[in-house]
């Protein structure tokens, strides 16, 4: 896919997370307006390609799962890719998708399908849907970028999500949001809280990111998520939170229990997840 | 996630060729069961892989047997390429067939709608219960659905309550029904926004202690047992409180339920 997509999302392969690509597609499907049923075309060919990359990509082992997903007029166009053993030559890649239907059923499903290789090892699987979704994107200018990191903060677990422009970020965010609270236990009244935060911040840090992209890191730990959000201009991150007892954002931050920082251009925010 | 990927038997191969030619040659139905019989693993996975959680599994899967019947029909095995290449879109489309011939696309919204008041009711119970609201886990556990669902579900009471209330439903034009019409009566929240404007002077004509339960409970968003505790009578007093402020409100105001 040439260019850079609207959404961008590394994850491991662990099944879990397939849930979060699927929970970015609903974002983006909403902000597109597109049809249940053609999203459901979507989501089944995708959740196949993922699951093969969580199946045989790493030969039992764990690596990426990288998915983009653009949305250029009239169409969503989907790349599943592994840096893993890469493709088998011939019949060999059908099989190569879950145990042999999945490829059948990615074709089935979309109006387009390629395999490549990856440079450096690995294969990707572009997909194209067409679909009559009323609005399109075009090819973001800006990014933003969320950073998932799942427990551990070793760079080998860092999941990212690159979003763009900010209706997509404002529908795919939370999604992914709610999904990763769940996963830390979160009660769901919490999730809601850290949804809203996180869309209001998203709204405040509008004009006060720096370079051409921003991102978003959030650490999965039970019961609390960290959320760290820059490069934001120099000193703007110290006032989002100076502001914050005159804007909504005050109550939210008081209920969630959080603990803030500011270092430099990165806004630290940790999320409570149960009563204290 | 669908699960493990399930590979028909066909990789066996004793005598497929065979079969197809007994059956599309020469017209015997033992042979038309085998087939069918040996690709029905392949119906059933693709019936799990294609479908949501708001269809019934069993209407689905007959669906994808249905497809299967007309691929094993249709099946030219002359060619040379596998059975599976064609049966996965022909079953694949029989299904979607199916939901666009059932209007699933604009039932969808309705089936959602259903179970985020299942999962907003057991919320809101289990919030009752032990004062704090359940996780995730604990929602999916009691109401047995997935985590997926329960996600799914949260998302749409947050959709429900930042929409207007008034504003038609997406793909409803045919009856103009709004999302606030299609919770159902039981809802004592989206009942109070129906009533709406008028509620606001019929609200001076109930006693003060009536007054101060439906703002603890509507506007600061308190449950009915934090409700109780604050003013010192039981849950079950509350619940049957607000449901009686709410059928007077409702006999005060000129607008009957669901009929706006």
């Amino acid at each position: 896919m040439a260019g850079n997509p609207n959404v961008r999302l590394r994850f491991l392969n662990r099944p879990e997370n397939v849930l979060l690509v699927r929970q970015a597609l609903n974002g983006l499907a909403e902000a597109l307006e597109m049809d249940a049923l053609e999203l459901n075309d979507v989501t089944t060919a995708v959740t196949e390609a993922c699951n093969n990359v969580v199946l045989h990509a790493y030969g039992g082992e764990e690596g990426p799962l990288e998915v983009e997903l653009s949305a250029p007029p009239g169409e969503l166009g989907v790349v599943v890719r592994d840096r893993g053993l890469g493709l088998r030559p011939g019949a060999e890649a059908d099989e190569h998708l879950s145990g042999g239907i999945g490829l059948p059923v990615i074709h089935a499903l979309s109006s387009r399908v390629e395999l490549r290789d990856v440079a450096g090892g690995g294969t990707e699987v572009e997909m194209r849907f067409a679909t009559g979704a009323g609005r399109s994107f075009t090819e973001p200018q800006a990014r933003a970028e969320l950073v998932v990191a799942d427990g551990s903060p070793s760079s080998s677990d860092t999941a990212l999500l690159t979003v763009a422009p900010a209706p997509v970020a404002g529908s795919v965010l939370p999604r992914v949001l709610s999904a990763l609270a769940a996963r830390a236990y979160f009660p769901t009244d919490r999730i809601r809280d850290a949804q809203t935060l996180v869309e209001v911040l998203l709204e405040r840090i509008d004009g006060s990111v720096t370079a051409s992209h921003l991102e978003i890191a959030i650490t999965v730990v039970p019961h609390s998520l960290e959320l760290r959000i820059g490069p934001l201009e120099s000193g703007r991150a110290g006032r989002l939170l100076e502001a914050a007892p005159s804007a909504n954002l005050s109550p939210l931050l008081e209920r969630l229990g959080v603990g803030q920082e500011v270092s430099g251009e990165t806004l630290a925010v940790r999320l409570a997840g149960g009563r204290t | 996630m669908s699960s493990a990927a399930i590979t028909p038997r066909a990789g066996v191969g004793d005598g497929l060729p065979a079969l197809f030619a007994r059956w599309q040659k020469g017209g015997d139905h033992a042979a038309r069961e085998t087939l069918i019989e040996r690709y029905t693993p392949l119906a059933r996975s693709l019936a799990r892989r294609y479908g949501r959680s708001s269809e019934p599994f069993e209407d689905l899967l007959q669906v994808a047997l249905l497809g299967l019947v007309k691929a094993v029909d249709r099946f030219d095995a002359e060619r040379g390429s596998p059975f599976q290449s064609f049966a996965v879109p022909t079953i694949l489309g029989e299904m979607r067939r199916y939901f666009r011939d059932s209007g699933w696309a604009v039932h969808v919204p309705r089936g959602a709608q259903e179970r985020a008041l299942k999962v907003r009711d057991a919320q809101e119970r289990i919030s009752g219960a032990h004062g704090q609201a359940p996780t995730v886990g604990q929602l999916a556990e009691y109401l047995e659905l997935g985590t997926e669902e329960v996600l799914d579900a949260l998302q749409a009471i947050r959709a429900y309550e930042t929409v207007s209330l008034d504003a038609p439903r997406p793909g409803g034009d045919e009856d103009a029904t709004s999302f606030g019409d299609s919770l159902g009566v039981d809802d004592e929240r989206y009942e109070l926004v129906e009533l709406d404007a008028t509620v606001k002077s019929a609200l001076g004509q109930l006693p003060p202690r009536d007054r101060l339960v439906l703002r603890l409970r509507f506007v600061e968003d308190l449950t009915q047992t934090e409700i109780a505790d604050r003013v010192g009578i039981s849950q079950m007093q509350v619940s049957r409180l607000l449901r009686r402020s709410l059928e007077h409100l409702r006999a005060l105001t000129s607008a009957p339920a669901g009929t706006r």
